[in-house]
């Protein structure tokens, strides 16, 4: 039976025992006037051999074993009453603790959703990935596949080794006409078997087992779910159809199940293929090189297969062909799948703004302790009237404590709500965090996930116990014949009491001057991000990021029949003051190619890895960068001229080492941009013709790489640059005079004549790209603005709250001061002391606190130290500023206590 | 406290008082009222069945399954509820009865030394 029909139903019993009983009386009343007795005497008597109806009823009803549940029910219509009898301090005790639930909710879910999610593979935990690596184990390099072959022959650790690669460029899924952007990965036929994952429908991949490669016409796919329900409308048919991909046909085989990735998560649709051998396989060569990932048997831990793994990579080097760069290679880097694509800051800041968003609770729930220790306290005198009139300690403490759930459930139902608008509200920013972002956050059932709500009830249940058991088993137990005895409502609370609630404003004070410090401590970051030197400017910048359709660019010379009337056309638009083409904007972060450059020793040249980039000569235009030496390109330097090319100081320094003069480094000569692989020609070889300032590439506190420019059309189509420096990413950046959001109809116009693929661009504002790179610090700082806002106006709320209670509790004692000749100066003196013990007390511990929490921020600050003084100390005034105000009036009102009536209501 | 009182008496008394009810059924359904006059007239006035242990009683009683309700008719026309035994009930009757039968030969044995040395 449910409980709500248990409870009907014991009504109507209750209505059937009134009857009874009233049947009881009526033949007892009619035998009394039956034996002569009058009417009035014939009830009298009847009533009195009864005894107490109510009574009997209440004894009677409670052999039927419903009482506790019913007393749960009649708890809850209390509460309810309460709730209603005094809205505000509803309001107060709910709007406090939805505060601190939504803030850990919201943190929570976001934490799910970046880290917790697990691997959707079979025991994901046995999955690792190995590279062979240098010595020192710390960059690990793709896999030659002579060395995968021999690790699958010899690693007795493992029960099978896998391969895969992503192909290179972007591929575009073409059906019935419209081409789709996929990632493309080209994987070992026994990969999903080592996963153990199989299709949803359809078959996996086929493969030889000996090389578990196919041959090279063996063109089939295998899709994931996303692909199928958005690219073919969740068509069951499709498996066996041909597709186009990248301009050459496949068969499609199976379908995945729906959320299955592989090897990141992404919002693009994915797509695997088998691998094909090429000739470059049967040698260990840098040309055709793989990522590798092993499992590890059940019983082996990852350690014992590291160790088997290193002897035997050890031993490959003696045996097999040796390349020059053998002693990167000759150990194993081993690290566990799940840690691919997790960025450890963004886990790091995630981890700490959850640690601050549960510090926020602390504060909420200490707060709404608060508030019912005063409300327990008015209501001393009622409890106690329930306890004389029979109510058990446990009883009454049941009654609060539901009163105290009642308001946490509601608190929590109000607190989902600002969890999600706040998700919703920091979408952008959780947008740039690994997997967060790419699920709709406004799927309200997908945010909730079951770990999500486990918390949020726990959370609910502890706010509760934490807020009102504690005043509940207080008021239950204080002793009830004082509290009757008192009366007035002057009675005056337990000194200890109050020594309790100072605690906890105390606590308050401290636990928020943590958060305000690392707040401030981010606040002063993201300042000194924003006032660093960038060497370019951002303003009137609009920045479209294309998306090249790599398979078609590679067989034309791109640059020239794309690239330049591309530019040649936008530089025209009227409103646009000057466009230039440049692989990826300063700060872009969307693609980047580095080259190794391996200098002439004899001349005392270096080594360097370094970006490079292509750029057009009205790129500086555009930014407005300088040059410390000789030029940049200009509209002098064609595709027939001599090839050119302009570095950074960075790049000087690191490959002309022994140069102190940077003129001398105009003239070098660097690597060939339109050698075809293999070819030598040292007369096509470019020169640096002028050094750039250091500009910020990746992130603004991170130094400056080395980098190379040369001009896009220099690049030949063939050459080995060609196809990674043109065919994948290319952005094109406009200096407007109008703002630039404007100009992007016209742009994307352009852009879409250019070719249909490049109607998809994504605009930005080369502003905004600059706050984008802030990434995890602006996502700490904004989150802990608010944390600690919200904890600041706890914390002062909880000192106002204190203190108006003591002063009104203390009346009679001001009024008596007055009357003894105190002057209002030495009573508002009193309060604000009062109010001054608590502040300073808190501010000390909270010292401690922040300097503890400043370490854990620390990953994060830029031009700041985490133990700042300045930051604590401005900090510190600002809360003790707060707190003189939230003392005011309540010293204010101290003040203005007349002594006649204080007096008089004796 | 009050309550506590009526508790403990219900106890004190819940074995005989028992029997009681069950012995009074055993002549035919009967409602609360008519129980309570049935004992006292029966015990000769001594025994006054309190309400405040009778209806608990029959209510717990016939949550045991040893009696059931019906509501009904007096011959005053009175609505009343009125309860009666049930095959459950009947056995309970035999078994308390016999345990009344030893406690009271107990009891005799125990007493009757009274006129001997």
């Amino acid at each position: 039976m449910s409980s709500w029909r248990r409870f009907f139903s014991s009504e109507a019993k209750r209505s059937e025992l009134d009857e009874e009983i009233a049947a009881h009386l009526a033949m007892a009343e009619a035998d009394n006037r039956a034996a002569g007795a009058d009417a009035a005497t014939a009830h009298h008597k009847a009533t009195a051999e009864f005894g107490n109806a109510a009574l009997v009823k209440d004894v009677t009803s409670s052999s039927w074993g419903w009482q506790r549940l019913e007393s749960f029910a009649q708890d809850a219509r209390y509460a309810i009453r309460q709730m209603r009898k005094g809205p505000g301090f509803a309001c107060a005790v709910i709007g406090t603790l939805a505060l601190g639930i939504g803030a850990a909710t919201a943190m929570f879910t976001v934490v799910d959703r970046t880290m917790l999610r697990p691997l959707p593979y079979k025991h994901p935990s046995r999955l690792v990935t190995i590279s062979p690596a240098g010595k020192d184990q710390r960059l690990g390099f793709q896999t030659s596949f002579p060395d995968i072959q021999a690790w699958r022959e010899q690693a007795k650790s493992f029960e099978g080794f896998a391969f895969y690669r992503q192909v290179s460029g972007r591929s575009f899924l073409n059906v019935d006409g419209t081409a789709t952007q996929v990632a493309l990965t080209q994987v070992s036929g026994n990969l999903f078997g080592l996963l153990g994952v199989t299709p949803q429908f359809g078959s996996g991949l086929r493969a030889r087992p000996d090389t578990l490669a196919v041959a090279g016409d063996d063109h089939t796919v295998v899709i994931n779910d996303l692909a199928w329900r958005e690219i073919f409308h969740s068509d069951r048919g499709i498996v066996g159809r041909t597709v186009q991909i990248n301009d050459e046909p496949y068969r499609i085989l199976g379908v995945m199940p729906k959320g299955f990735y592989f090897p990141y998560n992404s919002i693009t649709p994915q797509l695997w293929s088998p691998i094909q051998l090429g000739a470059d396989d049967a040698k260990r060569s840098y040309a055709s090189q793989y990522q590798v990932m092993g499992r590890v048997k059940a019983g082996i831990t990852i350690a014992q297969a590291n160790a088997e793994m290193q002897q035997i990579q050890m031993r490959i080097q003696k045996s097999i062909a040796q390349p020059d760069w053998a002693k990167d290679i000759d150990h194993i880097k081993m690290d566990p799948f799940a840690s691919i694509g997790a960025d450890k800051s963004t886990n790091h800041a995630l981890l700490a703004l959850l640690g601050a968003s549960g510090l926020l609770w602390l504060i909420a729930c200490l707060n709404a302790t608060n508030l019912l220790l005063v409300k327990a306290s008015v209501r001393a005198r009622e409890i106690a009237m329930r306890g004389a009139l029979g109510a058990s300690r446990w009883r009454l403490t049941q009654q609060l404590v539901i009163e105290g759930l009642l308001l946490s459930m509601s608190a929590a139902l109000l607190g989902i709500a600002l969890a999600l608008s706040a998700i919703t509200l920091f979408n952008h920013l959780l947008s740039h965090l690994p997997t967060a972002g790419l699920a709709p956050f406004a799927g309200i059932v997908a945010g909730l996930s079951p770990r999500v709500l486990l918390l949020l009830i726990a959370l609910t249940v502890i706010s509760a116990i934490l807020s009102s058991a504690w005043p509940a088993w207080m008021a239950a137990r204080s002793p009830i014949e004082a509290a009757l005895r008192q009366g007035g409502a002057q009675s005056g609370t337990a000194k200890g009491q109050n020594r309790l609630r100072g605690g906890l404003v105390i606590a308050e004070i401290a636990m928020s001057l943590a958060l305000l410090a690392c707040c401030g401590l981010l606040l002063r970051t993201i300042y000194a991000l924003r006032h660093t030197p960038l060497g370019f400017r951002t303003d009137h910048i609009l920045v479209a990021n294309m998306e090249i359709p790599t398979y078609r660019f590679a067989k034309i010379n791109a640059a020239q029949e794309i690239y330049m009337p591309l530019l040649e056309r936008a530089q025209h638009l009227p409103g646009v003051q000057s466009a230039g083409l440049v692989t990826e904007v300063p700060l872009g972060n969307t693609f980047n190619v580095m080259m190794y450059l391996e200098g002439d020793k004899a001349k005392g040249l270096g080594t360097t890895s370094s970006m490079f980039k292509a750029a057009t000569p009205d790129l500086q235009k555009v930014f407005g960068f300088s040059i410390l030496k000789g030029r940049y390109f200009n509209e002098h330097d064609t595709p027939s001229s001599e090839p050119v090319a302009v570095v950074n100081q960075a790049f000087a320094k690191a490959f002309a080492p022994h140069e102190q003069d940077l003129n001398k480094v105009i003239g070098l000569k660097l690597m060939s941009i339109s050698n075809k692989p293999g070819e030598k020609n040292e007369n096509t070889k470019t020169t640096i013709i002028g050094i750039l300032d250091d500009m910020h590439q990746w992130k603004i506190g991170v130094q400056a790489s080395p980098e190379i420019q040369v001009l896009p059309d220099q690049v030949k189509p063939g050459s080995s640059f060609y196809a990674i420096l043109e065919g994948v990413a290319m952005d094109l950046a406009v200096r407007t005079q109008r703002p630039p959001s404007e100009m992007i109809p016209q742009l994307r116009a352009i852009l879409k004549q250019a070719s249909p693929e490049l109607a998809d661009a994504k605009f930005s504002t080369m502003d905004q790209i600059v706050e984008d790179s802030f990434g995890s610090q602006q996502l700490a700082a904004k989150l802990l603005e608010v944390f600690a806002g919200s904890a600041l106006l706890l914390c002062v709320a909880g000192l106002y709250g204190l203190l108006a209670y003591v002063v009104s509790q203390r009346t009679r004692e001001m009024g008596v001061r007055f009357a003894l000749g105190a002057q209002k100066e030495d009573v508002v003196w009193l309060v604000m002391r009062q109010a001054g013990v608590l502040v300073i007390a808190g501010i000390v511990i909270g010292m401690g606190l922040a300097y503890g929490a400043g370490r854990l921020v620390q990953s994060f600050l830029f031009g700041i130290s985490a133990h700042d003084g300045w930051t604590l100390a401005a900090v510190a005034i600002l809360l003790m500023i707060c707190g003189g105000v939230a003392a005011w009036l309540p010293a204010r009102r101290a003040a203005g206590v007349n002594p006649v009536e204080a007096l008089r209501a004796e | 406290m009050a309550r506590q009182q009526y508790r403990n008496r219900i106890e004190i008394l819940q074995g005989t008082l028992d029997l009681l009810v069950l012995e009074t059924l055993r002549w035919g359904a009967q409602h609360g009222y008519g129980i309570s006059q049935v004992i006292r007239a029966r015990s000769g006035e001594v025994f006054q069945v309190e309400t405040g242990s009778l209806y608990p009683a029959l209510h717990r009683m016939e949550k045991q399954g040893w009696i059931e309700s019906e509501w009904g008719q007096t011959e005053q026309n009175q609505r009343a509820k009125f309860y009666q035994l049930t095959a459950e009930g009947r056995k309970q009757l035999v078994r308390d009865r016999s345990k009344w039968e030893t406690l009271v030969a107990a009891m005799a044995g125990v007493m009757s030394p009274e006129t001997g040395a």
